[in-house]
């Protein structure tokens, strides 16, 4: 009889989510970002993943951490010196690959290292400890302002009207960009708006998802969709579904649980990931596939 | 009409990954011919094909597309040249069907900022249905054979609605039986639809007897014409550096090239 009086973990789950954790200001706040950076990290992370500049993305997260370190250096805004940081790195590494001086992946790498040992260097001239900048470093999407939040709104819309723009030209690239060239698609400045995206998608799950972090973000949702389907519009609606879906169970999970929201979060969209490839349906010849 | 030049070389010299490919080419190619570009691995036949299409321009002479220099050639130029790059540059695996394929050849025409509408719809259907692959447009790519994956890449051309076809190497790595048909279903194309086809291959045999000229090229274009006065012993020993037997057969002129390793 014990059983129907003790409230069940679903219950119990259901009345944290519910009622006390939405009665939190900063819960709803990082709900709603936790919406809107699932989303745009899982729609570039679509082109990231099927262009294979997966790289580009962990080093421009590294290069907007340099930024964030100088921010609090200089008593700048972090977050207007990380956008600077990454668009910078997006802009010589793709005008470097472009020019065939050097390959995208080696001149990231050499951005990478770069920017993360300005990072060092920024926080090692600092006169105290700031616990802050480790919150960029590792993600807190608890400590959403109201001020980052129009920031992840503004950008986060301004990356999905333009992918909404481009859509078929970024696809077009993304599938052949000497073939999308060769029939007349203006390549030279839609491969570089696509790198900006990317870069300004970066920035925005900066603070949320953390510098180390947000690349899961973009590269697993997508990863995970590409998994279950071979057509690049359902590739979309699969990553965002699992990007979205990641992104709010992580700060769901992390507050019921008291665990870091960011470590949660990519923990939970890789467990999704490892499903897709364990039940791809790409494997199975017996389903069919669209 | 067969007579207006539609693609001009003059003296050109185009060098590629910086090394010449082409030197001092001069080739004029009508409205409406149907061009077989021959020569061994490495002798400039893609770089010939980059150069027309303008993402490769000439260090010295001159390459004209529709009175258009080279490097001038803009995006509703580019639209009126269909490509079919050598295979192989498509990835299998990539997340496509074969409508969303032939679709991307109506991207240009569309224009920046808009959707297909039916028109496009439409013309991709033809398209399918020219190359007879219109039962397939919701699989997916990569579960094509070589040759059907082929074929929706000439669809994708065709749906840019195009006036010159450029062909890579089209019939390399698919079998006997349905290199034939794809050659087949080219000429086809070049006769019904009027095309200004050009194609490289180092299939001299399968080619030649569909073809208006033959171009053969080792860096230098050595030779031009209609496939019987280009088809020498002594031309093409020079270029492929092997013995070479021309044998005329049923009224075709075959070519058996002696061990040459690259041909």
């Amino acid at each position: 009889m014990e059983l129907f009086t003790k409230p069940s973990a679903i219950e119990t789950f259901y009345e944290a989510v519910m009622f006390e954790m939405l009665s939190y200001e900063f819960m709803q706040r990082a709900l709603i970002a936790s919406v809107v950076i699932g989303l745009v990290c899982s729609i570039i992370g679509v082109f990231v993943i099927l262009k294979n500049l997966t790289f580009i993305g962990a080093g421009t997260s590294h290069a907007a951490f340099g930024g964030v370190t100088l921010g609090y250096l200089i008593g700048f805004s972090p977050l207007y010196l990380a956008i600077l940081f990454s668009l910078v790195t997006v802009w010589v590494v793709g005008y470097l690959s472009r020019k065939g001086y050097l390959k995208l992946d080696a001149s990231v790498g050499i951005f990478y290292s770069l920017t993360m040992a300005l990072a060092v260097l920024f926080i090692g001239l600092m006169k105290a400890y700031n616990a802050e900048i480790y919150g960029y470093l590792f993600g807190s999407i608890l400590s959403v302002t109201n001020m980052d939040m129009k920031i992840i709104l503004i950008l986060g819309a301004i990356v999905l009207l333009i992918v909404y723009l481009f859509f078929k030209e970024f696809h077009f690239i993304t599938f052949d960009e000497e073939m999308a060239t060769a029939s007349g698609i203006p390549t030279g400045w839609l491969s570089f708006l696509l790198l900006n995206m990317i870069a300004l998608t970066i920035v925005i799950s900066l603070k949320s998802v953390g510098a180390i972090l947000v690349f899961a973000l973009i590269v697993t949702p997508a990863a995970a969709a590409y998994q279950l389907t071979y057509s690049m519009i359902r590739m979309f609606l699969y990553s965002a579904l699992i990007g979205v879906g990641s992104s709010v169970a992580g700060v769901v999970l992390s507050y019921w649980l008291d665990l870091p929201s960011g470590a949660t979060t990519v923990l939970f969209v890789s467990a999704v990931f490892f499903l897709t490839v364990i039940f791809s349906p790409k494997r199975r010849p017996v389903f069919s596939l669209r | 009409m067969k007579n207006d030049v539609i693609i001009r070389f003059s003296h050109a010299t185009i060098a590629y990954q910086q090394r010449t490919a082409l030197e001092d080419i001069s080739l004029e190619i009508r409205q409406g011919e149907f061009v077989g570009i021959i020569g061994p691995n490495g002798s400039g036949k893609t770089t010939l094909l980059k150069s027309i299409l303008g993402l490769i321009c000439p260090d010295t002479g001159s390459v004209q597309i529709f009175d258009c220099a080279c490097h001038k050639l803009r995006c509703h130029h580019k639209a009126k040249i269909g490509y079919i790059p050598q295979k192989g540059q498509i990835d299998p695996n990539f997340p496509v069907t074969v409508m969303e394929t032939v679709m991307m050849g109506r991207y240009s025409s569309i224009g920046l900022l808009r959707r297909p509408a039916k028109r496009d719809r439409e013309l991709v259907l033809n398209a399918l249905k020219e190359v007879e692959m219109d039962g397939y447009r919701d699989t997916p790519l990569g579960h094509l054979s070589g040759g059907q994956q082929q074929r929706v890449m000439i669809a994708r051309a065709l749906a840019q609605q195009p006036e010159v076809l450029l062909m890579d190497e089209p019939t390399t790595g698919i079998d006997t039986p349905t290199q034939q048909s794809m050659i087949h279903l080219i000429s086809d194309l070049h006769r019904n639809l009027a095309l200004t086809v050009l194609l490289v291959t180092h299939d001299v045999n399968m080619i030649s007897p569909h073809v208006d000229r033959l171009a053969l090229l080792k860096a230098r274009l050595f030779a031009v014409g209609p496939p019987a006065e280009v088809l020498s012993e002594k031309t093409l020993s020079e270029i492929y550096g092997k013995q070479v037997i021309v044998t005329t057969q049923e009224g075709g002129t075959y070519v058996i090239i002696g061990d040459y390793h690259h041909v």
